[in-house]
């Protein structure tokens, strides 16, 4: 169970920068002015990426009828892509008063005699957790059954925060997988990508780089990943966390318990991405190896500054406010940096400490940290002058009446924005943007208003 | 006809279409002006509906949450948190109605959510709604029933010119739109309840989500029982009508199953007609009814050799087969996310309670399938052709904006079957 000693050392991480000032943790969420997402959806965007595997949601129909195929993880994988896939057991009224436990060791006997996954992740939600099925029990019996691992993840939403999810998440793997077969070779150049779920491809914008290197990728947690994988990377000699604070936890026990250094990074933008590989070359202390990395870095920089000739021109003078949560706080607003845009305003709202220093740290003295977007960003673009707006769809009305270009920066991405070729769409959408007439026209006054 | 099929024997759902009673008493909500609708359970109880509704509406969607946690779950009986919750949006907003459900999480712990409302100094509808009962229908249905006996003023009297319309969850915008205009060709005031028509069918206003924005009016649903006729549009929807008319036993009551095709036109027109005591309907309406002909006419050799695969919600369902088989469309199986006594009405090989893995089984020797977003990967992985109707569709932009009941939309829905159907057969 996720017991609350547990989830209280979750919630407490010594790993992480702000906890030397802060001791508080994670607040809970406040009724009625909450927009986050909840454990369980934590859970699934740290898991689910793993597409060999099945993922089966013990609960009623809404935890995963709206959410199944709803984020763009690729793989690589050659079977049936099981992340795009929705299981559930679906309870009903008979299952909330006699206990749903046969029911979901019949889904799982289904799912592994259908399917046939490399391992059966099981979820549970807030009303499995409160009529207190036993999912422990259960998958261990379904492991022996079936020969194969059966993972209870115990992350019901009403627990806390997607974050915490996330940590929840990476507990499970850790408890369940990692460390549980051996790989037939190792090699000095093993690392593991923690916390990179391969959203339209991001991880594949930089893994070419690092295999041109030498560095092998020996598993994932979980973009584009494989069971077989993650049950051997107690084996990897580093372990790079990509832009998730949520797997630090995992991360440093795998530390205390491997000897597994890590380190985090992010690889959006020209200069994080040359940052990250160079930081992962180091880290892994090889001369030659850096010496090739910063050959690397420095002809693919050279490669991408040609390919961006043509967009600094439209960029040149250009402002941008970006409203958006999290790391895209300061993520997004280096990538904009490096094509030429200056970003006069970002929201931090719902940014972490470290995420509020990093957004202070790329925006300087001058850039605004907006931590009420909703009522700022408007005054911000008549003071500033933007040219662009990146916001969710809320703030579409805004960029329309201001008359400026606006990106929908919310929603689903269709294609990547990660590494250096990611960097070259982000222009290229960027450019259409503020080309597109439409915001202008859109803005027309009606022919019966004055 | 074919054998109907109401239970599943599978241990679990795989690639569900079924989708929750919350989620459909929220959208009920959403078609009232300037209300909140307001989630009693866990944060990622609504966090993920309204991700889900964005992306299906393209519009920013208002909606809260109590944000149970584990903690409050134990020790809270609902009342600090539904209270606290009201007091913080109220904070911020001033909504016309907070409307209020409850989930699977609030049910299993057993909240009095009808005593706590008494204990909210703040217009507020309330509805029982767990997740593991029904489905997006009774969810859309419990809510307007809750809004009915909630907050309609009973009447003795009659307006003989004033209509309700109480159409079911799955007729888009734009088509409630259509049906309160067919109506009132005939000379009625007509009130939709709920009505997604002015609030999500997507225009461009300000603060967007900070409430609802459009939709019926609090006082106009005060005062619908002077109302000379209800009229139902899907069998989720009789109970509803029912409670209407014990705001005002005088009300007459009209209930249509579906309205899609020419024979449902037909019957919808023949009841405007009697009531408007009318002989001929506005040339307009007969004119559309003469190409919906000619549309049926033009489209019945393509959909006459095509076999077609149909999973919706079921009042939806009826309506899509019944439009596909006039011309001559071949339903070879019918799959309904719930159980729902429009199954029996259904022409099809094939009639079942299910989901989209029962879909992917049966798609073997069927042509064109007509289901929601996530057949799109069925399609794919079979060759199909697809048209895409129902929740999600999160590929098309302008889904709002789909037209496919009484005469025109029918010409438009049978046209686009057709040409599916064609473009299927010569790839």
């Amino acid at each position: 169970m996720a017991s609350k000693p547990k989830i209280r050392e979750l919630l407490n991480e010594s790993a992480c920068d702000h906890n030397t000032t802060k001791k508080s943790t994670c607040s809970t969420p406040t009724p009625g002015a909450t927009t986050g997402g909840c454990a369980f959806e934590g859970a699934q965007i740290a898991l689910f990426p793993y597409a060999d595997a099945a993922h089966i949601v013990h609960g009623p129909i809404t935890c995963i009828g709206s959410s199944w195929e709803t984020r763009a993880t690729k793989t690589g994988f050659s079977g049936r892509d099981l992340t795009q896939m929705g299981f559930t057991t679906g309870i009903s009224t008979s299952d909330v008063v006699f206990g749903g436990e046969e029911k979901l060791a019949a889904a799982i006997d289904y799912v592994v005699q259908h399917y046939a996954p490399e391992a059966v992740f099981v979820y549970a939600t807030c009303v499995t957790a409160l009529i207190g099925d036993d999912l422990d029990l259960v998958c261990q019996l379904a492991a022996e059954r079936h020969g194969i691992p059966c993972v209870p993840v115990h992350a019901p939403g009403f627990v806390g925060s997607k974050n915490l999810g996330s940590r929840l998440g990476g507990e499970a793997v850790l408890q369940h997988l990692i460390g549980t077969a051996e790989p037939d070779t190792v090699t000095p150049y093993d690392i593991n990508l923690i916390g990179d779920y391969n959203v339209t491809g991001d991880m594949w914008q930089y893994t070419p780089l690092l295999k041109e290197l030498g560095i092998r990728v020996l598993s994932t947690l979980s973009g584009d990943g494989r069971i077989a994988d993650i049950r051997c990377a107690h084996r990897a000699r580093l372990n790079v966390i990509v832009c998730a604070k949520s797997l630090i936890s995992l991360t440093r026990k795998m530390q205390e318990r491997y000897g597994i250094p890590h380190l985090s990074l992010s690889f959006y933008g020209q200069r994080d991405t040359s940052a990250g590989l160079l930081a992962i070359a180091t880290a892994l202390g090889d001369p030659d190896l850096l010496e090739r990395t910063q050959a690397l870095v420095a002809r693919e920089e050279a490669a991408l500054e040609k390919k961006l000739i043509p967009y600094r021109t439209i960029f040149h003078g250009k402002k941008a406010v970006l409203n958006t949560g999290g790391n895209k706080a300061w993520s997004i607003a280096s990538a904009l940096q490096d094509l030429g845009i200056e970003v006069v305003a970002t929201a931090v709202g719902k940014s972490t400490e470290d995420d509020k220093e990093k957004a202070r740290m790329y925006l300087g003295e001058k850039g605004v940290l907006m931590t009420k977007p909703g009522q700022e960003q408007a005054k911000i673009i008549d003071e500033t002058g933007a040219d662009l707006l990146l916001a969710g769809g809320r703030s579409l009305y805004t960029a329309i009446k201001k008359g400026i270009a606006f990106a929908d920066v919310n929603q689903e991405k269709k294609k990547s924005y990660g590494g250096y070729a990611g960097l070259l769409n982000l222009a290229e959408d960027l450019k259409n943007a503020l080309e597109n007439p439409v915001f202008k026209n859109v803005a027309r006054r009606a022919p019966w208003e004055r | 006809m074919g054998e109907v099929i109401h239970k599943t024997v599978k241990p679990l759902q795989v690639n569900p279409f079924k989708l929750s009673q919350p989620m459909g008493a929220t959208l009920a909500f959403l078609g009232v002006d300037r209300c909140m609708p307001l989630m009693h359970g866990a944060q990622g109880c609504t966090s993920l509906p309204k991700v889900y509704f964005t992306r299906h509406f393209c519009e920013p969607i208002a909606m809260q949450t109590t944000a149970v946690t584990d903690i409050s779950a134990v020790l809270d009986g609902g009342d600090a948190g539904i209270v606290e919750a009201v007091k913080n949006i109220t904070a911020k907003v001033t909504p016309a109605l907070i409307g209020l459900c409850t989930t699977g999480l609030t049910e299993t712990k057993g909240d009095d959510i009808r005593g706590i409302a008494k204990q909210v100094d703040f217009p507020l509808v309330w509805v029982n709604t767990p997740d593991y009962e029904g489905g997006l229908e009774s969810g859309w249905a419990l809510a307007t029933k809750g809004l009915i006996e909630q907050l309609v003023v009973p009447a003795a009297q009659c307006n003989r010119q004033k209509a309700v319309l109480l159409p079911h969850v799955s007729l888009t915008p734009i088509e409630v739109e259509k049906i309160k205009e067919f109506i009132a060709a005939f000379g009625f005031t007509v009130f939709a309840l709920p009505d997604l028509s002015t609030a999500l069918d997507g225009h461009l206003g300000e603060k967007q989500a900070a409430l609802s924005s459009g939709g019926i009016a609090v006082n106009d649903i005060m005062g619908l029982a002077d109302a000379a006729l209800a009229i139902s549009v899907g069998d989720s929807m009789l109970s509803c009508a029912d409670a209407l008319l014990r705001k005002n036993p005088a009300m007459r009551q009209h209930h249509f199953a579906h309205l899609h095709g020419l024979a449902a036109s037909d019957s919808f027109t023949a009841l405007l007609l009697a009531e408007s005591g009318r002989s001929t309907p506005p040339p307009a309406i007969a004119r559309w009814r003469s190409r919906l002909q000619d549309a049926l006419l033009d489209s019945h050799f393509s959909l006459g050799q095509t076999r077609f695969l149909v999973a919706s919600e079921p009042d939806q369902l009826v309506g899509l087969c019944q439009a596909l088989g006039e011309a001559g469309g071949r339903i070879s199986t019918a799959i309904s996310s719930v159980d729902s006594t429009q199954l029996a009405r259904i022409v099809s090989g094939e009639v079942l309670v299910g989901d989209l893995e029962d879909a992917e089984q049966r798609a073997g020797t069927v042509n064109v399938l007509v289901s929601n977003f996530h057949a799109e990967a069925i399609a794919h992985r079979l060759h199909k052709g697809l048209l895409l109707r129902g929740f999600p569709n999160w590929e098309q932009v302008g889904n709002v904006l789909q037209n496919d009941v009484l005469y025109e939309g029918g010409c438009y829905f049978i046209c686009a079957a057709a040409n599916v159907a064609t473009a299927q057969r010569e790839h």
